[in-house]
């Protein structure tokens, strides 16, 4: 186990200005993986880390900072190191979402196989690895389902798209009108583009700006006098613009409702100060939510999900503890051990089956043992003389020594 | 016997249901739609054997005409079971089917398959039909309406609990319960008419029947109001849900009133 160690830069051990400097990609260690050596670098905005095993860490590190443009010694200072079982655990944590700035967040598992999948393609990991990252996507895959770590939304975008779908259903039938073209705005019209939204509407003062998020998304943009003319039409309104006061009055929203006969509207009002009048939520079928409502809704999320960490920490116990058990039989007497008790165990069932008389059952079983030992001697010895993790992994494989190949089977 | 096992399988599918809103694993609803097959089918073979030898549609009494309608808005609600977004409206019905069927099961079979008497004309069958098909409608809208308000009120206070995610959308909520209405509505109204049409043609006293036909009056105009407010104004989501809890509450009220003040009063008015 102890074979694997991390060298990880993240968003607790360097500021952004350090991170942002760090940009690997699997070829950068194509050199190092020499001789039985793996690596895996995993790049995202908040954490760069690199897994490996059969490399010198000093040799990892100094490549790393070289290939950061780093001294050496600034780049050890930003940097966590792990070492066998702990880097298991962290690798584990990482791609469940429990060691990211927003906890649960599920965006990494997706990052954490991009980066897999560089790797292969670069062919920069093998066995250990291989193995490793497998359990890892497995443990994500337990923590997501079997705890409610990421079943709420924890952003006010993702919020304000729930809550919509929460009314409507399916929102890509429901005109979406963009009030404002800023950041905040254009990050919720992006959730609710990725969620289906297929009719999207940007109106903004300035009306380039509104051009440039609606050609990105798709969209149609509009000049801020058809405002009402969109709000008669749309049924989902995000609104963020600067403007020191509201923008959709009551009057405004009574007349338009009159005019929607009272179709279901949801207001998601997300500038400050804020865009519509608190009074406008009161108009029949009109739902209004503002920062402050949408971040009460988050607050309460983000503390469920701190609530069901340590259901996510026990899932990950119980898997390292698995690989653990997993990487303390790669070793070839372990194996040669295991191939000999599943012939014993081979025996004794075939024994069990058959009802023969005690003088021909003693013969029978010791025939039985001498060829199966003759067969499985010619594996023990090519084990012996050739013990590299790869055989090992290949002998374990092929006679299902190992739970995991064993599950499979039976499934 | 046969009956108290239907009330238990009810009672088990409704477990299932609920199981199914709060653990949102497809076991649940897989065994929840299974059992709710098997209940209505053991439930629909019991209403049918209550017929007898005569082949009387079995609406003779008040306790018959409420087990019809629990049968109607069952089958409505086997549909929504099969349906992903709907399959949870299950968890809010069964409970209610199961405290009707409760109530009723011990006095069901009561006068079954007796003979035919002389009321049952051509269009006994058509008003009674009619009658209960609409009030189970209703029923059904009754559940939507309650799930609606719930739902509706969650999402206005933001108390979004993962368990509201398996809630159905309000505008389906309301697409269902606007759908509902008007059915139940038309069904009511043609039960109505061939209720007339069946009194006129036995020459019955009407003053007989004047509680009948004014309690039948007032819901139905409850649901007339319900439906223009709707259509007229377009008063969707929670008025409608409102007026249709108040209309079916009414609607219970005036069946088991009725019922209980003057026995018979139905049967009185048409059997000359």
């Amino acid at each position: 186990m102890n074979r694997i160690g991390c060298i990880s830069i993240n968003h607790r051990s360097a500021p952004v200005e350090v991170r942002e400097k760090i940009l690997l990609s699997p070829q950068d260690f194509r050199s190092l993986c020499v001789r039985g050596g793996e690596v895996y670098a995993l790049t995202t905005c908040n954490r760069t880390e690199v897994y490996w095993t059969g490399v010198d860490e000093n040799a990892l590190v100094q490549h790393v900072a070289a290939l950061s443009e780093m001294p050496d010694e600034e780049f050890r200072r930003h940097c966590e190191t792990f070492r066998g079982e702990e880097a298991i655990r962290h690798l584990f944590m990482v791609a469940s979402g429990l060691d990211s700035l927003i906890i649960g967040e599920n965006q990494i598992l997706g990052q954490v196989k991009d980066a897999y999948r560089q790797a292969l393609a670069a062919g920069t990991t093998s066995v250990f690895l291989n193995k490793a990252l497998h359990r890892t996507f497995r443990t994500a895959k337990r923590v997501r389902t079997e705890t409610s770590i990421g079943r709420y939304p924890v952003s006010v975008a993702s919020q304000a798209v729930e809550l919509a779908c929460h009314i409507f259903g399916d929102i890509s039938a429901s005109p979406v009108l963009v009030i404002g073209a800023g950041d905040m705005a254009g990050i919720a019209a992006r959730r609710l583009k990725d969620r289906g939204a297929g009719d999207l509407c940007i109106i903004n003062r300035t009306f380039p700006a509104a051009c440039d998020l609606a050609e990105e998304l798709g969209g149609k943009p509009r000049s801020f006098s058809a405002l009402r003319e969109e709000l008669l039409r749309c049924a989902i309104v995000i609104t963020s613009t600067g403007s020191p006061t509201p923008i959709i009055t009551r009057s405004i929203m009574d007349d338009v409702m009159k005019q929607r006969r009272n179709e279901p509207m949801i207001i998601i009002d997300i500038a400050v100060p804020r865009d519509v009048e608190p009074e406008a939520g009161k108009c029949y079928n009109c739902y209004l939510y503002d920062i402050d409502a949408l971040k009460s809704i988050v607050d309460k999320h983000v503390s469920f999900r701190q609530e069901e960490t340590d259901k996510a920490l026990a899932i990950i116990s119980s898997e390292v503890e698995r690989f653990a058990r997993w990487a303390g039989s790669l070793d070839a007497q372990a194996t040669i051990r295991d191939l000999f008790s599943l012939m014993d165990e081979y025996i004794a069932s075939e024994m069990g089956a058959n009802s023969l008389e005690p003088r021909h059952a003693a013969i029978v079983e010791q025939r039985l043992r001498s060829s199966l030992k003759r067969y499985l001697h010619r594996v023990a010895s090519y084990l012996k003389e050739h013990p590299t993790l790869t055989n090992i992994e290949q002998t374990r494989r092929i006679f299902q020594l190992d739970e995991d190949y064993q599950d499979r089977h039976k499934g | 016997m046969i009956l108290w096992i239907m009330v238990l399988l009810y009672v088990l599918t409704g477990v299932c249901f609920i199981t199914y809103l709060f653990w949102r694993r497809r076991p649940a609803v897989l065994i929840a739609r299974g059992l709710f097959l098997v209940s209505v089918t053991l439930h629909l073979l019991l209403t049918l054997s209550l017929t007898g030898p005569a082949h009387r549609i079995p609406l003779a009494s008040p306790v018959q005409a409420a087990n019809m309608m629990i049968l109607f808005a069952s089958l409505v609600f086997i549909f929504f079971a099969f349906r992903r977004q709907t399959a949870v409206l299950g968890a809010f019905f069964l409970p209610v089917a199961v405290i009707a069927l409760g109530m009723i099961a011990p006095r069901l079979q009561a006068g079954a398959g007796g003979p035919l008497p002389v009321m049952f004309q051509a269009w006994y069958p058509l008003h009674t039909v009619s009658v209960v098909a609409g009030e189970a409608l209703f029923a059904v809208a009754f559940v939507v309406s309650i799930v609606y308000l719930i739902h509706e009120d969650i999402i206005r206070k933001g108390r979004l609990h993962w368990t509201v995610a398996s809630l159905p959308p309000l505008k389906l909520l309301d697409r269902i319960l606007s759908a509902c209405l008007g059915a139940g509505f038309v069904a009511i109204t043609a039960g109505i008419l061939f209720g007339a049409l069946w009194a006129s043609s036995l020459g019955v006293d009407l003053s007989q029947i004047v509680m009948k036909i004014s309690a039948g009056a007032a819901m139905w105009v409850v649901f007339a109001f319900s439906l223009h407010q709707r259509f007229a104004i377009r008063w969707s989501g929670r008025r409608t849900a409102i007026i249709t809890i108040t209309g079916f509450l009414l609607m219970i009220l005036l069946f088991v009133g009725i019922n209980l003040a003057y026995p018979g009063a139905h049967g009185a008015g048409l059997t000359r």
